[in-house]
């Protein structure tokens, strides 16, 4: 198991396996009651604890705070005996616990650590060919397939798409999943690294000259992420490439992205094949 | 919204706006035709600007680390000042068209980096192969002012041979151990290599790199070197222990300070240039034949007759070319 695991097998066969599901949910031959069977009308919305922005702002101070008033020399201490016992193998518990008694932050002993164990980067290989192979809907897929064509022969090359994951959200499954479909629609799909800042995001989309920019949204940061991507692009002199977003959208907030510039909102239930024909809508093919 | 004039085109290459050097490389990657003829005009009047980079390409069997080996040697060379710039292919499915590019989820300091440009493309359906557009791409760096260029493919099939040929270095990336000891390498593109790297030389992995180097070092001895100035050296690096991937740049630098020293490197790159020209000369008399009215009116006639062996194969080709 150590040794697949070092070769992300099981993540692979995870993403493989969410696509395959994916497709037979839009297909609605996997029914999930609510989604994609037995809807509600006139569903009333949930009410949603929001945080607001100031809450980050809170917690910056209050680490500021931490930072003045410990004593530094001290953390600086513990956290140099963290590396050194990185660097020896001896027992981490024991001086970490130190670094933390002294108020070192989490992140601080990360690093400390990185310094001899480097940072582990998760590679992202993807799937292909998966949806495409489940879906029994080949007619779907010819038609989405002939739609890209075409906008190939019109334009010079397929409608070509970042999708980006931004921020503190690590939920890539489900992007996996857009990416593989989307791909197998004919798309170019550029898929970013996870938690990428908004600058980079538009700085990717820029160089890899996308149409479009779809966020993946699964941990709550669509409502700063959003409104600064589509800034940056601006900034960076691309306000010609559309942004659109997908993930966990509760829908009181839709209105708010598509008055902050988003040209398509992908809430929960939504059917791939139909969110990547309205993906094609904006961009004209 | 891709304009039309060269002349912005030009002068924002030679800025180093990196839109307007993005949308250069979607104007030469394009199959429409006046997408073509304005990266035609562009290419022509950039031309002086160009050839003042290290060209590199890497290749490797696909896991075998050729993104995080660009990585770590693109973030050293953009922190010692280098302009660097990647290009890479990606493999487009047949069947839908389509294609993931996810190289840069691998080299995600290199992306964010100030002083580097990164651009996947997708292999696509592009006439004349691969080759062709990077090299124009590779060009449209050089005059926005990269003076590193980094080609990446992926190694199977035919794209090394022509990535090779545009190169001043050709790296060739393995892993120790990986099965038999050439892992599907074949023996052509270690002819075609000016170094060689082993990948992943770190823990409990040194033995089997130290072994493999040996086998390697043994191969190369029987493959004649074509420069009487070098011979292929066999490197080991690694992305978790430093010195490997500085100790390759450094071969890089003695390379192209021996064959400048020689006069090789000008010769090679003189001989690349007139590669290219064939190549595209090549790909010009496939897309004349293909868009000849007579030829395609004729292909059923002949096809028909070589079938009913009227005439023979050599007959009939000789005739249809006969009309070009």
């Amino acid at each position: 198991m150590a040794i697949s695991m070092k070769k992300f097998m099981p993540k692979m066969r995870i993403e493989e396996v969410a696509a395959r599901r994916q497709a037979r949910i839009d297909q609605g031959t996997d029914v999930i009651v609510g989604v994609n069977k037995y809807q509600i009308e006139d569903e009333t919305p949930l009410s949603v604890r929001e945080v607001s922005e100031e809450v980050r702002d809170e917690q910056v101070a209050r680490l500021v705070q931490i930072r003045k008033d410990r004593d530094n020399e001290a953390v600086q201490k513990a956290l140099d005996d963290i590396t050194r016992a990185c660097e020896s193998e001896d027992n981490l518990l024991a001086v970490c616990l130190p670094a933390v008694r002294a108020r070192a932050t989490i992140g601080e002993i990360c690093d400390a650590m990185e310094k001899v164990f480097t940072r582990f980067v998760a590679t992202t290989q993807c799937i292909s060919g998966v949806y495409a192979q489940e879906s029994a809907d080949s007619e779907m897929i010819e038609s989405l397939r002939k739609r890209t064509a075409d906008f190939e022969k019109k334009t010079g090359r397929r409608p070509r798409i970042l999708l980006s994951k931004m921020g503190q959200d690590g939920h890539d499954r489900r992007v996996k999943v857009i990416a593989t479909a989307y791909a197998d629609f004919g798309f170019d799909v550029d898929l970013g690294p996870m938690f990428q800042t908004p600058e980079e995001a538009a700085r990717m989309a820029i160089e890899n000259d996308v149409h479009i920019v779809g966020v993946s949204s699964l941990a709550a940061g669509h409502k700063t992420l959003v409104p600064k991507v589509i800034e940056e692009l601006k900034n960076q002199g691309a306000s010609d490439i559309k942004v659109v977003v997908g993930g966990i959208i509760p829908p009181g907030d839709y209105e708010f992205l598509k008055n902050a510039g988003a040209a398509e909102i992908f809430g929960p239930g939504t059917v791939v094949t139909d969110a990547a024909n309205r993906t094609l809508n904006i961009i004209g093919a | 919204m891709i304009q039309t004039d060269p002349d912005s085109f030009v002068q924002g290459i030679l800025d180093g706006n990196r839109r307007i050097i993005a949308k250069t490389i979607t104007l030469i990657e394009s199959h429409l035709k006046e997408h073509q003829q304005i990266a035609f005009t562009v290419m022509e009047r950039i031309l002086p600007h160009t050839g003042n980079s290290i060209r590199l390409g890497v290749t490797g069997v696909p896991g075998v680390g050729k993104s995080t080996f660009i990585e770590n040697l693109g973030v050293f060379l953009a922190d010692k000042g280098h302009k660097v710039a990647v290009l890479t292919v990606d493999p487009t499915s047949q069947r839908s068209g389509g294609s993931i590019l996810g190289d840069k989820t691998r080299m995600e300091k290199l992306a964010a980096h100030e002083n580097a440009f990164i651009r996947p493309s997708p292999a696509g359906g592009t006439l004349g192969g691969v080759a062709a557009k990077t090299r124009e791409i590779m060009l449209t760096c050089e005059a926005a002012g990269f003076d590193v260029i980094l080609v990446e493919t992926v190694g199977v099939g035919q794209s090394e041979t022509s990535v090779a040929s545009m190169v001043d270095f050709f790296l060739v990336l393995m892993i120790a151990g990986a099965g038999d000891e050439l892992q599907g390498i074949k023996k052509g593109i270690l002819e075609l290599a000016d170094g060689i790297a082993i990948n992943k030389a770190d823990g409990d992995n040194l033995t089997a790199v130290e072994k493999t180097k040996g086998d390697l070092e043994i191969a190369m001895h029987l493959i004649r070197p074509e420069s009487p100035t070098w011979s292929t050296p066999v490197l080991t690096c690694s992305s978790i222990t430093e010195g490997g991937t500085k100790n390759i740049w450094e071969t890089v630098l003695d390379h192209r300070k021996k064959f400048s020293a020689s006069k090789e490197f000008k010769q090679r790159r003189k001989k690349q240039t007139l590669a290219w020209m064939w190549t595209l000369v090549e790909d010009g008399l496939k897309q004349r034949f293909k868009n000849n009215e007579k030829i395609n009116e004729e292909i059923p006639v002949i096809s028909q007759q070589v079938e009913n062996e009227k005439i023979s194969p050599t007959a009939a080709a000789e005739k249809l070319l006969s009309y070009l």
